[in-house]
C-alpha cells in the first residue's frame, strides 16, 4: 500500500518536499478535505521558502510571517512553534502544518484544542501546568503588552486563578482539572479556533490547478 | 440527472457534498443542486472542466477571481463557499438562490416603479459595496440577477465574470440573447475604461428594462444596435415619470466621464423615494432588544466588570494569533480593538457615550457594556460597536472593542477617525504605545 502511494508520487513530483504526506491521507485524518490539503500547501510553499528556500518553516520563517520580523521572539509562538514541530527536528514539515493547523479548524473537536492548549501551556513538559509556569506566562503577556503590574498584583491574580484551577490542592493542574477549568469558562480556547481555515480554499486558489486528485476520489 | 460514479452511487464529493440534479448549463460550466452532508445545507455547485479553461489560457483569470469573490460578501451578491478541484475538474460550492430569475418577472410584464426600485436599491447596494473594495462585475446582465425565497435580489457571477468575458472575446455571445445591450459603449469600443462607470451603464440599461419591459437599444441589425448604444440613442415610454426619465438619461450617458457617479445616483429624488429594504440582520434585531441587563440583573446594585483569570490574560497574546499566516493585512488593521486603562468602566463609558453622542450613533449600555449604532445604514446595515470590559485587578481594566454590525470599511474608518483620537488619553501605557492595536 505504502509503495504504490509513493509510486504515484514519485511519477509526477520528482522534486518531492519532505513531509509531503498523500493529500488524501491527511484530509482523512484532519477536519480538511482534500482541496484544503492542497490549498494550505500553495501557503505552506510560501511560509517554508520565505528565507531558506528548503521546504520547510525555520523557527525564523515563523516569526516573519507573524511578526513581520524575523527576529521578534515570543514565548507563546515559540510554544506554537514547537508543538507543530511534532518530530521535534526544529523545523515544521508539511504534514506537521496541516496537522496541527487541523486543531485549530472551526470543526476540530473541543477535546483536540483543550489537550494542545494544555500542552501549550506545559512549558516544561512535565505534563503538568505548575505554579511558576503560569507566573511566568503571565508576566510575559504583560511584557508584551507594555504594562506594568506590582508583583504583589501579579500574585493575586496567579492566587485567583490557582484556587479555581487546582482543585484537588496538589500545586499543580493536571489535565483533568484543565478540562474542568476549561469546562467553566470556554473562552479559554478562543484562542485556538482560526475561522480563517473555512476559507482556505479561495484565499489560495492556485492549488485549483495542481490537483492531481483522481476524479473518483473527490 | 444526477451525476453517478461507476458503481451508480450518487456523487460525493470530498465526502462532503452529495451532487444531485443539473440546474442548468453553459459553454464551460454545469451547475447541479448538491447538498452538504455535514450541515444539511444546499448549495449550486458549478462545475468546470479544466482542460477547456486551460485551452482557453483562464486559469490565471479564474484564480484571480476566486480571490476576489472571497472579498465581496454581501447580502445582495450570491455567496462563493468553497471551491474544490480534481483532476479535470473545478467545484466551486455557491450559494443556492431559489426564486429564479428577476427578468422571468418581467417576461410577465414591466414592473410599477415602486416595485423597480425595490430591486435596482438592492443592486445598487451590491454594486456600490464591490466598487468600496474595487470590485467592478463588468458584465452585469439579466441572467446574473436573481431572486431568493423571500423575493430580495442576489447579484451572481461576481468575479467569476471569466466565463462570459471570454465568450465576448470569441463572439460567441452574440448567438445569446441580446446580451451586448448591457454593456457600456466603451466596453464595446475596446478602449482603455473604468470598471465603475461601465457597471452604472448597465445599471441603468437594466433599471430601463424594469420600468419599460423591453431593451433601450435595440436592433436586428447588431452594427445599427452598436450604433444607438455609441450615441446614447433611447426613447423612454410615456409611462416613464419624470425622475425616472431624469435618472436613466444621467445614467445611459454614452461618455463615461459624465455619466453619473453611484453616490450622485444614490443621491437623486427617484432613487431616495423609498427607503432602500434591507434585511435587518440578527445583530440590528439584538440591538433593539439590549436593555443592559441581560444577565438578570435587576438594576438594583451595580455590577463589576468579569475579572480575567490568569489564563485569559494569558489567552490575549499576539504569540497565539495565526491569522498573519492567511491575510498579509497588518496587525494594526485588524477588526478588533483592545487597550487596557486604569479608569474606572464608568469613566471608559461615558467617554464611549461621547463619541457617540458626536456621530449621532443611538447608545445601549449596561456597567461593563456598550453597544452603540449608527442612524442610518451603510453599505451593509447599520455601523454598530459593541465594546466590552473586564477587570484583570480591581484597578486595571482591559476594554475590548469591535464590530457588531456593518461594513468591514465603515467600521475600520470609524475606529481611526473617531473611536481611537477620542480614547488616546485613558489607554494605559507610554505615548508610543502598542497596547492600543
Amino acid at each position: 500500500m505504502f509503495a504504490a502511494f509513493k509510486g504515484c508520487f514519485s511519477l509526477k513530483r520528482p522534486k518531492q518536499t519532505p513531509g509531503y504526506e498523500k493529500p488524501s491521507v491527511l484530509a482523512a485524518e484532519t477536519p480538511f478535505t482534500v482541496s484544503e490539503v492542497k490549498a494550505l500547501y500553495e501557503l505552506f510553499k510560501k511560509l517554508s521558502n520565505s528565507i531558506i528556500n528548503d521546504g520547510l518553516i525555520h523557527k525564523e520563517e515563523f516569526q516573519l510571517a507573524l511578526f513581520r520580523n524575523r527576529y521578534r521572539r515570543n514565548l507563546f509562538a515559540d510554544r506554537i512553534f514547537d508543538l507543530f514541530d511534532i518530530k521535534r527536528n526544529g523545523v515544521i514539515d508539511f504534514e506537521e502544518f496541516v496537522r496541527s493547523l487541523g486543531v485549530f479548524h472551526p470543526n476540530a473537536l473541543v477535546e483536540d484544542k483543550m489537550k494542545f492548549a494544555f500542552r501549550l501551556y506545559d512549558l516544561r513538559q512535565t505534563g503538568f501546568i505548575e505554579r511558576e509556569e503560569l507566573k511566568e506566562m503571565v508576566l510575559a503577556l504583560l511584557h508584551e503588552s507594555e504594562l506594568v503590574l506590582s508583583d504583589d498584583e501579579v500574585e493575586m491574580i496567579v492566587d485567583n486563578t490557582w484556587k479555581d484551577a487546582d482543585t484537588n490542592g496538589d500545586g499543580k493542574i493536571d489535565l483533568e482539572e484543565w478540562k474542568e477549568l476549561v469546562s467553566k469558562n470556554p473562552s479559554l480556547l478562543k484562542n485556538m479556533t482560526l475561522p480563517y481555515l473555512k476559507d482556505i480554499t479561495m484565499a489560495f486558489p492556485s492549488f485549483v490547478l495542481s490537483s492531481e486528485v483522481e476524479d473518483t476520489e473527490i | 440527472m444526477a451525476e453517478r460514479s461507476k458503481d451508480g452511487h450518487p456523487t460525493l464529493l470530498h465526502g462532503r457534498y452529495e451532487l444531485g440534479r443539473m440546474l442548468g448549463h453553459g459553454t464551460f460550466a454545469k451547475v447541479y443542486h448538491a447538498r452538504n452532508l455535514q450541515t444539511g445545507k444546499s448549495v449550486a455547485m458549478k462545475v468546470v472542466g479544466k482542460e477547456k479553461v486551460i485551452k482557453v489560457g483562464m486559469m490565471e483569470q479564474i484564480k484571480r477571481e476566486i480571490s476576489v469573490m472571497k472579498m465581496v460578501k454581501h447580502p445582495n451578491i450570491v455567496e462563493l463557499h468553497e471551491v474544490m478541484a480534481s483532476k479535470s475538474k473545478i467545484y466551486f460550492a455557491m450559494e443556492l438562490v431559489r426564486g429564479g430569475e428577476l427578468f422571468s418577472k418581467i417576461a410577465k410584464g414591466r414592473l410599477r416603479e415602486d416595485v423597480a426600485r425595490v430591486y435596482f436599491q438592492q443592486l445598487i447596494s451590491a454594486i456600490d459595496f464591490c466598487h468600496s473594495r474595487g470590485v467592478y462585475h463588468r458584465d452585469l446582465k439579466p441572467e446574473n440577477l436573481l431572486l431568493d425565497e423571500n423575493g430580495n435580489l442576489k447579484v451572481t457571477d461576481f468575479g467569476l465574470s471569466a466565463f462570459s468575458e471570454h465568450l465576448k472575446q470569441d463572439g460567441l455571445l452574440h448567438t445569446t440573447c441580446g446580451t451586448p445591450a448591457y454593456v457600456a459603449p466603451e466596453v464595446i469600443g475596446k478602449k482603455g475604461y473604468d470598471g465603475a462607470t461601465a457597471d452604472l451603464w448597465s445599471c441603468g440599461v437594466i433599471l430601463y428594462v424594469l420600468l419599460a419591459g423591453f431593451l433601450p437599444f435595440q436592433d436586428d441589425n447588431l452594427v445599427a444596435m452598436y450604433r444607438k448604444i455609441y450615441r446614447g440613442d433611447f426613447k423612454c415610454p410615456p409611462w416613464f415619470s419624470p425622475e425616472a426619465r431624469r435618472l436613466i438619461t444621467k445614467l445611459l450617458d454614452p461618455n463615461p466621464s459624465t455619466r453619473i457617479t453611484i453616490t450622485k445616483m444614490m443621491d437623486s429624488s427617484w432613487f431616495k423615494k423609498s427607503v432602500p429594504k434591507t434585511v435587518r440582520s440578527k445583530e440590528e434585531m439584538e440591538f433593539d432588544a439590549f436593555n443592559g441587563e441581560e444577565d438578570g440583573n435587576n438594576g438594583g446594585k451595580s455590577k463589576q466588570p468579569e475579572t480575567l483569570n490568569a489564563f485569559h490574560i494569558i489567552s490575549l497574546s499576539e504569540g497565539f494569533d495565526l491569522s498573519p499566516l492567511f491575510e498579509e493585512k497588518k496587525r494594526e488593521e485588524k477588526e478588533e480593538l483592545r487597550f487596557a486603562t486604569t479608569r474606572p468602566a464608568s469613566s471608559v463609558i461615558s467617554r464611549l457615550e461621547e463619541v457617540a453622542k458626536a456621530v449621532k450613533f443611538s447608545v445601549k449600555k449596561s456597567e461593563t457594556k456598550v453597544r452603540m449604532q449608527g442612524q442610518e445604514s451603510g453599505r451593509k446595515g447599520k455601523l454598530a460597536i459593541a465594546a466590552d470590559m473586564f477587570a484583570v485587578t480591581p484597578s486595571l481594566l482591559v476594554v475590548e472593542v469591535k464590530k457588531d454590525n456593518g461594513d468591514t470599511l465603515e467600521y475600520k474608518q470609524f475606529c481611526s477617525k473617531e473611536l481611537r483620537p477620542a480614547l488616546k488619553d485613558i489607554v494605559w501605557t507610554s505615548p508610543v504605545n502598542s497596547t492600543i492595536a
